[in-house]
């Protein structure tokens, strides 16, 4: 080339660039900017808005983070009282809930799409003058009952069943009983030196305060001591410094038994309470000296002691747990009933009641609202003959399912992200929930549903349901006489997402020593069947409701780790006895109904008891169906025979191996006197890494987490992490950056377990970073192992070389898999990563580098807290602690430094910046009397 | 000589080193030439935009700041368009006869979209933050080139790494006189993640 314009270099790069830039368009795409920009909304910059979210009979207070209008995470309101900026893991994974591809999108009729008019005009025309029957969830709020009342006055024959179906009835009727009122206390479990668990899971990811408060008291300044008394294996067991694999049909007479040595041991009976009621329990089958140590114990702590039965249970042994409370006076304690409001709750008997009723042809009409009948309601015979007999059936839901198959009426109402309403889950307590985004599709607010048929039967309402809450709030909760603008008093409330007021103080409850007494002989004559089946919520999906969510379906039960699918879980004993094992499927059968499903042998599970989660096995929505089995079928049926079906069905665990064979990647220690062993430095051949202005690490205490996996679902949402489905899981493939690695140690028929969250331990000498070809990972000057995803070319060398096995990699394009809508979830801060690539744990450096220019724009240097990766901001035990370690006086350089750190794999010199701070437990001393 | 060479063709497996040299050092140019590309190719650009704009007018000539519209280059990642609203501030007394002026307020009223073509485009794995830089001084123009002689805007800087890097390693002439910024990081995670 004799150009002088053109240099060797520069002609092969031209070459280069032109055979690309020609099949290059040169259009780089568009931006619009907003016409009208909302105030306050910038590009790029997250927004917030407090709302609530509710499951059940709990209202958690979150906080909603939206980008460009679209929610992206949710994480827990720091204003609410009890929650305190932590929420439960199916609020953050029920953004998805809202993004689901298979949500409805119009209203249908008779199949049919139609137009909100002629649906609500056939509906109003319908329902007028019969007598009409309304099934809904929980309703929590104050503004929906309201609702619901007015709907009563221009619709005499209505009929509201509330219903959970997943809620055990015994508490209930034991509340009632006891009681006379069916308030449910809260727990306050910050309280506890002494906690007891019949057959409770107090720890399971919903119950975000009970962790919070169980936490508080797990360190080395203040330990409470957890027994647990349970059939299944739970978390609390997990948890638990005792735990005695108990039958469940024995924990009233286990209860009742040990009211009965605490008396011998002192403590006087309630008032009313017959001592001769209670002489017939035996504990047979405890150990004599940790009854000695329980009672001890109890006696000790009195009111900073509390014994909680679980959901599960029958009201006898809710009446022992009442019975045992009272006695120690926890009353006001640790069970707090001063502010706690009923929530007028039907059990499935009422329910079957009314189908029975509506058999007869006394309804006209049915509504069902939040309520998925046609799946979990157990006897499908009566079902499916109260459909018949209904002329009309309206199904108010988000998605076409089973109940909306049954119905003439289908009509899509909105995810609670797009919706307006108040909660109320104690007196002195409002909380708020507000839109955070427009509706994505031509649904509506279920009441402005009810507002639109109130109207449309001749009852006044305001325009919308917004308007209804605000004057409900205008008039009833904004106090009366004050001076503050209504409009300012509920802005207020809107950006706080809670509104605390003053209850009038109650007199404390009085518990009924004659019906204490009645349970006590109920509890005498109960017989204890071969089998026992525990039914209960699934830890991911509740009653079902979030089984077309992804996430949650991948993600593993907390202590089988089994992902995609439930199974019976059935004692080592029973499972050799009936030449059972993993996955093996078995035929339950009781009350002439069947399901077939697999089993899995469950270390601690104790013989005779089987137990299985609800909430799998619907029958519709494109990711949830056909995955487990439905066990509504068996719900409260007894006796349960069990039955080898001859087949096997794979099972997809996440975690394969569950002992840790003699090593000590976690470690535990006996509270107060146990020390770890002193650590040894080792010597390198490194130089050691130079940080000159921050260095990144992390601090993960075993004592306080709790397993829960909400840490999974945080990172997972913050990072777009997308889910693999079963079979990939089958073959390894998961992608999740975190995981809560789950050993059990000691003998299977009552195992210690043991929990680890287990993430990329960010080494300073990384194995993964000298073996990749490409530099595609390397070191920061900060402490973080990065990962530059656009220079991976997969050769997975770094997978294999990390011993803690914490990289993924994408076997396929799972982007593209993702369906339009689900893409809107899509953290913008973080890239979304193609086919062929590795990825990992990044610390969140997404977060770490807004927090910098943060802190930049204010001025200011980067304080202690500033930074929170999302698993950080998830855990509800606050068991991460993120920081910088330059900082001597952060809270995770003083954690670093702890007697109980240590390093995963320490000996193998890869210098990890996660410090583990040893689980401690609390074991009742050999001596205690 | 060349008879010879067409000799050994007729062999499959020279047939087959041949055709797999040829394609090699093909993808070998290409990958070179990709990654040492002058700026100059990625220089000029400058679509038809569907209102006019001009950035000599009203950044030259009227010395409205950058800020003024893009103001979010202070506070947020992307610097920002002006909502059409913003537009209006002005365009609803000035100008009003301008065809182009009519369109924006017709845009403005029905509540439409104005899409206006992107010019300035990073790849998605690239995170590039306006705030720090604004922050510590860099000039709009540093990158942007001299936008307010620009009657139509152009990119003035191809925006690949080494142009990145070659200023995060040495600041200084980007940045005011005084400033104590000697170097800004250069670690992967600076940019992507």
């Amino acid at each position: 080339m004799s150009d002088p314009r053109f240099s060797r270099r520069e002609f092969l790069g031209l070459i280069g660039s032109a055979t690309f830039v020609a099949g290059c368009s040169k259009d780089r795409g568009e931006i619009v900017p907003f016409t009208k920009r909302p105030e306050g909304a910038k590009p790029g910059v997250a927004d917030f808005y407090a709302s609530t979210f509710q499951e059940g009979l709990c209202a958690y207070g979150v906080l909603v983070k939206t980008r460009e209008g679209r929610p992206i995470h949710v994480q827990g309101n720091d204003r609410h009282p009890a929650f305190k900026s932590k929420t439960s893991p199916a609020a953050i994974a029920d953004i998805m809930g809202l993004y689901d591809p298979d949500r409805l999108k119009h209203p249908l009729m008779d199949g049919h799409p139609a137009d909100w008019s002629a649906v609500e005009s056939k509906l109003v025309s319908s329902l007028k003058d019969q007598s009409v029957l309304l099934v809904t969830g929980a309703l929590l709020s104050p503004a929906r009952r309201a609702l619901i009342m007015d709907l009563k006055k221009v619709l005499p024959g209505l009929r509201h069943v509330s219903w959970e179906p997943a809620l055990g009835d015994g508490q209930t009727a034991a509340l009632q009983d006891c009681y006379g009122s069916a308030r449910r206390p809260r727990l306050r479990l910050e309280r506890a030196k002494v906690i007891v668990a019949l057959e409770a899971d107090l720890l399971s990811g919903g119950r975000t305060e009970e962790i919070g408060g169980f936490a508080s008291n797990r360190t080395e300044r203040s330990m409470n001591r957890l027994y647990a008394f349970e059939g299944s294996v739970s978390l609390t067991g997990a948890n638990a410094d005792v735990r005695v694999a108990w039958r469940p049909s024995r924990a009233a007479a286990l209860g009742f038994a040990l009211a009965r040595e605490l008396h011998q041991a002192g403590v006087p009976w309630p008032s009313g309470v017959d001592s001769s009621s209670l002489s017939d329990f035996s504990l047979e089958g405890l150990d004599s000296g940790l009854l000695r140590a329980l009672v001890g114990d109890l006696k000790k702590s009195r009111n900073q002691a509390v014994v909680v039965a679980g959901p599960s249970l029958p009201p006898q042994a809710h009446a022992a747990a009442f019975l045992l409370n009272a006695m120690l006076g926890a009353e006001g304690h640790t069970v707090d009933a001063s502010s706690s409001v009923a929530e007028p709750l039907s059990g499935s008997d009422a329910v079957a009641q009314a189908l029975r009723e509506a058999q007869e042809g006394k309804f006209g009409a049915a509504i069902f609202w939040q309520v998925n009948p046609a799946y979990s309601f157990p006897d499908a015979k009566l079902w499916k003959a109260a459909v018949a007999a209904i002329p009309l059936k309206v199904r108010i839901g988000l998605h076409e399912d089973e109940t909306a198959q049954d119905c003439e009426l289908v009509l899509p109402e909105h995810h609670w992200l797009e919706s307006w309403n108040d909660f109320e889950t104690a007196e002195d307590l409002l909380s708020l929930q507000q839109p955070a985004v427009g509706s994505l599709y031509e649904t509506k607010q279920a009441e402005d549903i009810l507002l639109d048929i109130l109207r449309g039967l001749g009852g006044g309402a305001p325009i919308d349901y917004r308007h209804y809450l605000m004057a409900r709030w205008q008039r009833e909760v904004q106090p009366s006489g004050s001076l503050v603008p209504f409009e300012s008093f509920w802005s207020a409330a809107l950006h706080d997402g809670v509104c605390q007021r003053k209850a009038e103080a109650k007199p404390p409850r009085r518990l009924n020593g004659s019906a204490v007494n009645r349970w006590a002989q109920v509890a005498a004559q109960s017989e204890r069947p071969q089998w026992e089946l525990l039914l209960s919520p699934s830890a991911n999906l509740f009653d079902g409701r979030y089984a077309n969510n992804g996430w949650l379906q991948e993600l593993p039960d907390p202590v089988t780790k089994l992902s995609w699918g439930n199974a019976v879980s059935m004692s080592p004993t029973d499972a050799s006895r009936l030449s059972l094992e993993d996955g093996q499927v078995v035929r339950l059968s009781a009350s002439g109904r069947e399901v077939e499903l697999p089993v899995v042998v469950q270390p601690g599970q104790a013989p005779g008891v089987l137990s299985a989660a609800l909430g799998y096995g619907r029958r519709t929505g494109s990711i949830a169906q056909g995955v487990g089995a439905n066990l509504f079928p068996l719900w409260n049926a007894a006796p349960v025979a069990v039955k080898d079906a001859g087949r096997r069905e794979v099972l997809a665990f996440m975690q394969r191996h569950h002992t840790l064979e003699g090593r000590d990647v976690v470690r535990s220690l006996a509270w107060p006197k146990g020390r770890l062993a002193p650590r040894k430095d080792l010597a390198s051949l490194y130089e050691p890494r130079k940080f000159p202005k921050h260095k990144w690490v992390m601090a993960v205490d075993l004592s306080l987490c709790v397993g829960c996996q909400a840490c999974v679902l945080a990172c997972q949402s913050e990072n777009n992490i997308p889910t693999v489905g079963k079979e990939r899981v089958l073959k390894g493939r998961e992608m999740h950056w975190m995981r809560v690695d789950r050993y059990y140690e000691g003998s299977p028929e009552n195992p210690r377990i043991l929990m680890q969250p287990m993430l990329c331990q960010q080494c300073d000498d990384a194995p993964c970073e000298n073996v990749c070809p490409v530099a595609a990972t390397n070191h920061s000057d900060e402490g973080l192992n990065e990962m530059a995803y656009n220079r991976c070319v997969g050769t997975r060398y770094c997978q294999n070389n990390c011993p803690y096995k914490v990289r993924r990699f994408n076997f396929f394009e799972y982007t593209a898999q993702t369906p339009a809508s689900a893409r809107l979830a899509f953290n913008p801060e973080v890239t979304v990563r193609p086919r062929g690539v590795m990825e990992k744990c990044t610390f969140c450096v997404q977060r770490i580098q807004e927090a910098k220019q943060a802190a930049k724009v204010r001025g200011r240097p980067l304080q202690d807290g500033d930074i929170e990766p999302a698993c950080a901001a998830a855990c509800p035990a606050r068991a991460i602690v993120f920081g910088d370690l330059k900082d001597s006086t952060s809270r995770v350089s003083k954690l670093t430094r702890s007697e109980r750190g240590y390093r995963v794999l320490e000996e193998l010199g890869v210098k990890p910046s996660v410090t583990y701070l040893a689980d401690l437990r609390n074991p009742p001393q050999a001596d205690a009397s | 000589m060349l008879e010879a060479f067409w000799q050994a063709l007729r062999d499959p497996v020279v047939r087959v080193v041949c055709a797999a040299t040829a394609v090699c050092v093909v993808l070998v140019v290409v990958f070179v030439g990709w990654f040492t590309q002058p700026d100059r190719l990625a220089r000029g650009f400058a679509p038809t935009q569907p209102i006019p704009f001009s950035h000599r007018l009203h950044a030259g000539s009227l010395a409205i700041p950058c800020l003024h519209c893009h103001s979010g280059a202070e506070k947020s990642r992307a610097a920002g368009i002006p909502s059409v609203e913003e537009c209006m501030g002005c365009h609803r007394v000035t100008k009003t006869d301008s065809p182009s002026i009519q369109k924006l307020a017709a845009v403005w009223k029905s509540g439409g979209v104005l899409a206006w073509k992107r010019v300035h485009s990073l790849p998605s794995h690239v995170f590039f933050d306006h705030r720090p830089h604004v922050l510590a001084g860099v000039a709009c123009q540093t990158c942007h080139g001299p936008v307010q002689e620009m009657a139509v805007i152009s990119q003035h800087m191809s925006l690949r790494m080494g142009n990145c890097l070659a200023c995060h390693r040495d600041p200084r002439p980007a940045l005011p006189a005084g400033s104590t910024i000697v170097r800004a990081p250069e670690n992967c995670n600076a940019c992507h993640r």
